[in-house]
């Protein structure tokens, strides 16, 4: 039985992840892009929580304090706000050769190779130094909560109190060396700080970071003009010193400083020499926590966890090599930079790029099967827990796999539903007329209807009857023919599995472009979903995978009943390579699924290209009975789902799929299709022969 | 069983902000009695827009048919009799009475069938010989057929957005239509209308579309029917009547855009960044 605390642990647990999902929907209401919502509890190291460009980050607990009037719903709503409005007011959409109406421009004409990206060239024009990099974030920060506080009104209490909140989570200046000090004053004026402990010899480059940075609240405003102030804040900070401290300081407000522009006071021609490798050792900038840290983004890099230190040298070799290999008109292997593990990081979607194919999970210990009996519980609403057939026991292992339902990532360039459609159209035509052709036809008279095409004779003569007979007659004098409507509800479910990466023969129709088994899957399923739309079949569209018995994943593209929308096909594109194949639990999953759906003809397809197969899965019998143990799960999963009134269907493309699901599965449950690159026109015409059965 | 309005002609020009060109496509396809086809999503006026046309047609003519638009909203039950007309029942026997189609084309009027593609296929398909040359409607029952009034035109519309996948139109009755696509308004237009509409003040309007503006970008991920300009227009009413900018948008458009409640928690949260307390 379940505990009081681990009741209320789960309860916590569910809040928590309704928060986040609401959130991620107010980020997306407020840029239209996705991101997911991940929670960290230690803030010590904030590079390591960078935002990318699909993750957020943000502290589980939110940091309250005592002075700041906020609530946590506050501060979260705050934080997610600055995150989406660097989406939506072009933080990474930087375009260095664009002019802005605030500044005269000091970036040099020439910023570089214009066919990298302007944020991969933004770091070289401040020496590739971290701080430079900052001090734009810092900058953006301002021109952001500005523009956000005049186009939000009903934020702009709540973001007050967040900054005010912020400010006493500030370091004390007087502490800090000069350089620091500068920065800490740049950063307390964005958060709407009016003063600062200063030496008096820091009032005048104060002075002029101010009067820079001041015009970033200005609505014309732009990224390019956060660059234009940045390269003039950075030429103050590089003449300030990296070390020691004023003994003496006083408090400075802002407010009695002349910050009136003087351009003539900046000169940002030896700015990168001044600035390369020239942060000072040392805290000299302090993370503000609602905000998000500049990571590897910044610098046009889409996802990395290395930091921005880490990351910053290699992107300046990157871009150094590309630039030689450009000016040496000759092939020059890429230089992708590298995460903390030594990674390679992956930029873009480089189609010709090597498909990700992760490595299996790594062997569980020496005693593997010691938690074996343990039950599983489902953790949150998402979860589901299901029991697992064993075949040499005979047995069920009750609540013994956990599935987690999610939502499929939405990509939208590397798959492309019309590219599919294009490629196979010619059999949607086809599919839709023999669907057509199975479609339960013929009418459905009704007699003594209330509405109707035709008069009904007998009813008629009735109601004539009872008019003479001084009677009120009945208004149903009516025939009503009605066309029968499908029925029909089909589930289907994609291998995820790392397997599914593995590259295709190359196209001759297509050269250079490279496919791999879950390309084609998913062209399989965009055919047949166009088809199913046009004659109005329902149907659900799903991925699973996993890493052991506790996390098997199915990856909702388009749920049962769910209508179809663009974001479909995005969805359908996010999807990729991961893990193992555990089938049985998705069987079982989708069996429910379908169970709750009110269709006559309910149809489930599985999807996989080999065994299935999972770092848990009968291992406990030694290696030679895991195939028996696994496809034994799959055929009782299989044979359940025929229980409750679904057809399903195994479809594989492992040419030796015969050899294991013959031995276990009905043989009408399953197909095996010997050429894979035959899968879309086989699950088409597979579809059309299954449905005109049922 | 229809749901069909006839409107008289219109004493006033029905407000209408056009978006594109789509008076000018519209009144030249009339000239040339091209069928139209209005595709959009819900609430982002296009039947204002037909009233607006009807009355631009119609509203200073002296030989305008007395009800000069005659509107069909469709369902899946609408029937081939419900468009054409059918036998009623009297006591003296039985009496025909003209369905909505038959008597625009009898009398020259604008027939607007209002989300076409809820119509069953068989249905639509009586509308063939109306939407080519021919300009003609046979009518099986009376055993004769029809030529439609030269002032006739057919209008019909539905929504892409829910309607496009499950229900098409069959490509035999949509290459009859010259297609009109409707988005909604940009910011700026869209506070002219919901100024116009509601009474309410410009500030809030603009604020009001703003809010439309951003939610529509849950319609993209299909999280929700993103709010309709005749939505933010109720909201926008409520707003004058007294009710608060936060609890007309909780009641006007957060409790109509969803049941989820996590989506109108993440609605709530857009209304209250864009509307101070």
């Amino acid at each position: 039985m379940t505990s009081l605390r681990e009741t209320a642990e789960l309860e916590v647990a569910a809040a928590e992840d309704r928060t986040r999902h609401s959130l991620a929907l107010y980020y997306r209401a407020l840029c239209g892009e996705v991101c997911s919502l991940v929670p960290y509890d230690d803030g010590s190291s904030p590079w390591e929580h960078a935002d990318t460009e699909t993750t957020v980050w943000l502290p589980r607990e939110a940091p309250l304090d005592d002075h700041a009037e906020f609530t946590a719903d506050d501060w979260y709503q705050v934080a997610m706000t600055h995150r989406a409005m660097h989406r939506t007011l072009g933080t990474f959409e930087l375009d260095l050769d664009k002019d802005e109406p605030l500044f005269a421009r000091m970036r040099p004409h020439d910023t570089g190779d214009p066919e990298v990206s302007s944020l991969q060239r933004l770091a070289a024009l401040f020496g590739d130094s971290v701080l430079g990099v900052h001090i734009f974030a810092t900058c953006e920060d301002l021109r952001i909560d500005a523009v956000t506080d005049r186009l939000l009104p009903g934020l702009v209490r709540p973001a007050k109190a967040v900054h005010h909140g912020a400010l006493h989570e500030r370091p004390q200046p007087a502490t800090l060396f000069p350089r620091a000090a500068a920065i800490e004053a740049l950063v307390r004026y964005s958060l709407g700080g009016s003063l600062v402990w200063a030496a008096t010899e820091m009032h005048e480059p104060i002075a002029r970071i101010l009067s820079v940075a001041q015009q970033l609240r200005d609505p014309r405003a732009t990224v390019e003009s956060s660059v234009e102030a940045a390269l003039r804040i950075c030429d103050v900070l590089a003449g300030l010193a990296t070390h020691g401290a004023f003994r003496s300081t006083h408090e400075l407000r802002f407010a009695d400083l002349d910050t009136t522009p003087d351009d003539s006071s900046f000169d940002v021609s030896t700015l990168a020499e001044r600035l390369a490798g020239a942060e000072g050792f040392g805290g000299w900038y302090h993370p503000v926590a609602y905000r998000d840290w500049p990571g590897p983004r910044y610098v046009g890099a889409p996802a990395s966890d290395a930091s921005l230190e880490a990351f910053l040298p290699q992107i300046a070799q990157a871009s150094t090599t590309l630039s030689r290999g450009k000016d040496d008109d000759e092939e020059t292997p890429s230089q992708q930079p590298h995460g903390r593990d030594g990674a390679a990081v992956m930029s873009g979607s480089d189609p010709s790029a090597a498909p990700d194919v992760r490595p299996l999970l790594p062997f569980i210990g020496d005693e593997p099967w010691a938690d074996l009996e343990t039950p599983m519980t489902s953790r949150a609403p998402n979860e589901f827990v299901y029991r697992e057939w064993d075949c040499y026991a005979g047995t069920y292992r009750p609540a013994f796999t956990r599935v987690r339902v999610l939502a499929a990532p939405i990509k939208r360039a590397d798959h492309s539903h019309y590219r599919a459609l294009a490629r196979y159209g010619h059999l949607v035509g086809r599919l839709v007329r023999e669907l057509e052709r199975v479609r339960p036809d013929g009418r459905t008279i009704t007699r003594r209807a209330p509405h109707g095409d035709d008069l009904d004779l007998d009813a008629c003569i009735d109601a004539a009857i009872d008019l003479r007979a001084g009677v009120e007659p009945s208004d149903r004098i009516f025939t009503d023919l009605r066309q029968r409507h499908r029925d029909v509800a089909v589930a289907f479910a994609l291998d995820l599995s790392g397997s599914t990466a593995v590259v295709l023969p190359p196209d001759p129709e297509s050269p250079g472009t490279v496919r791999n088994i879950l390309d084609l899957q998913r062209d399989a399923v965009s055919l047949v979903a166009q088809a199913l739309d046009r004659v109005g079949d329902d149907y659900g569209i799903y991925g699973f995978s996993g890493s052991g018995r506790d996390d098997v994943r199915l990856s909702v593209v388009k749920d049962v009943e769910e209508r179809t929308t663009p974001a479909v096909w995005h969805r359908l594109g996010g999807l990729t390579p991961d893990h193992t194949t555990r089938i049985a639990p998705a069987i079982r999953h989708l069996t429910e699924r379908l169970r709750d759906v009110d269709a006559a003809t309910k149809i489930m397809f599985v999807i996989s290209d080999g065994r299935p197969f999972d770092i848990d899965y009968g291992q406990q019998y030694g290696e030679q009975a895991m195939l028996g143990y696994s496809v034994g799960d799959t055929a009782k999963a299989l044979s359940e789902a025929r229980e409750a009134g679904v057809n399903p269907y195994l479809v594989t493309v492992d040419p030796d799929g015969a050899d294991y699901l013959s031995t276990a599965c009905d043989p009408g449950s399953y197909h095996v299709i010997a050429d894979t690159l035959d899968l879309p026109e086989a699950l088409a015409t597979l579809y059309t022969s299954v449905r005109g059965t049922r | 069983m229809t749901m069909t309005s006839s409107a008289p002609a219109a004493t006033e020009e029905p407000f209408y902000l056009p978006v594109h060109d789509e008076v000018e496509l519209f009144t030249a396809a009339y000239e040339q009695r091209i069928p139209v086809l209005l595709k959009g999503p819900t609430g982002c006026g296009k039947t204002r827009f037909v009233e607006h046309m009807a009355w631009r047609i119609f509203g200073r003519r002296d030989d305008a048919p007395d009800q000069p638009l005659v509107t069909v909203t469709c369902h899946d039950d609408i029937t081939s009799a419900d468009l054409v007309g059918r036998y009623l029942l009297s006591g003296e026997g039985t009496t025909w009475l003209d369905g909505p189609l038959t008597q625009a084309a009898r009398t020259g009027a604008i027939c607007y069938l209002d989300e076409v593609v809820e119509a069953r296929k068989d249905t639509t398909v009586i509308l063939h010989s109306l939407t080519d040359h021919r300009r003609t409607l046979p009518i099986e029952r009376l055993g004769e057929t029809i030529e439609a009034h030269d002032d006739f035109l057919l209008v019909v519309s539905y929504n892409p957005g829910y309607q496009a996948s499950a229900k098409d139109l069959k490509p035999s009755t949509r290459q009859r239509f010259m297609a009109i696509e409707f988005t909604y308004p940009e910011r700026d237009l869209e506070t002219r209308i919901i100024t116009h509409e509601s009474g309410v003040d410009e500030a809030t309007a603009r604020n009001l579309a703003f809010l439309g503006e951003q939610l529509r970008r849950l319609d993209e991920a299909g999280v929700i029917e993103g709010p309709s300009t005749r939505l933010l227009v109720h909201v926008g009413g409520l707003i004058t009547r007294g009710i608060s900018p936060r609890r007309a948008c909780d009641v006007g458009l957060v409790q109509a855009l969803s049941d989820d409640p996590d989506v109108q928690e993440a609605v709530t949260q857009v209304v209250e960044a864009v509307f101070a307390a």
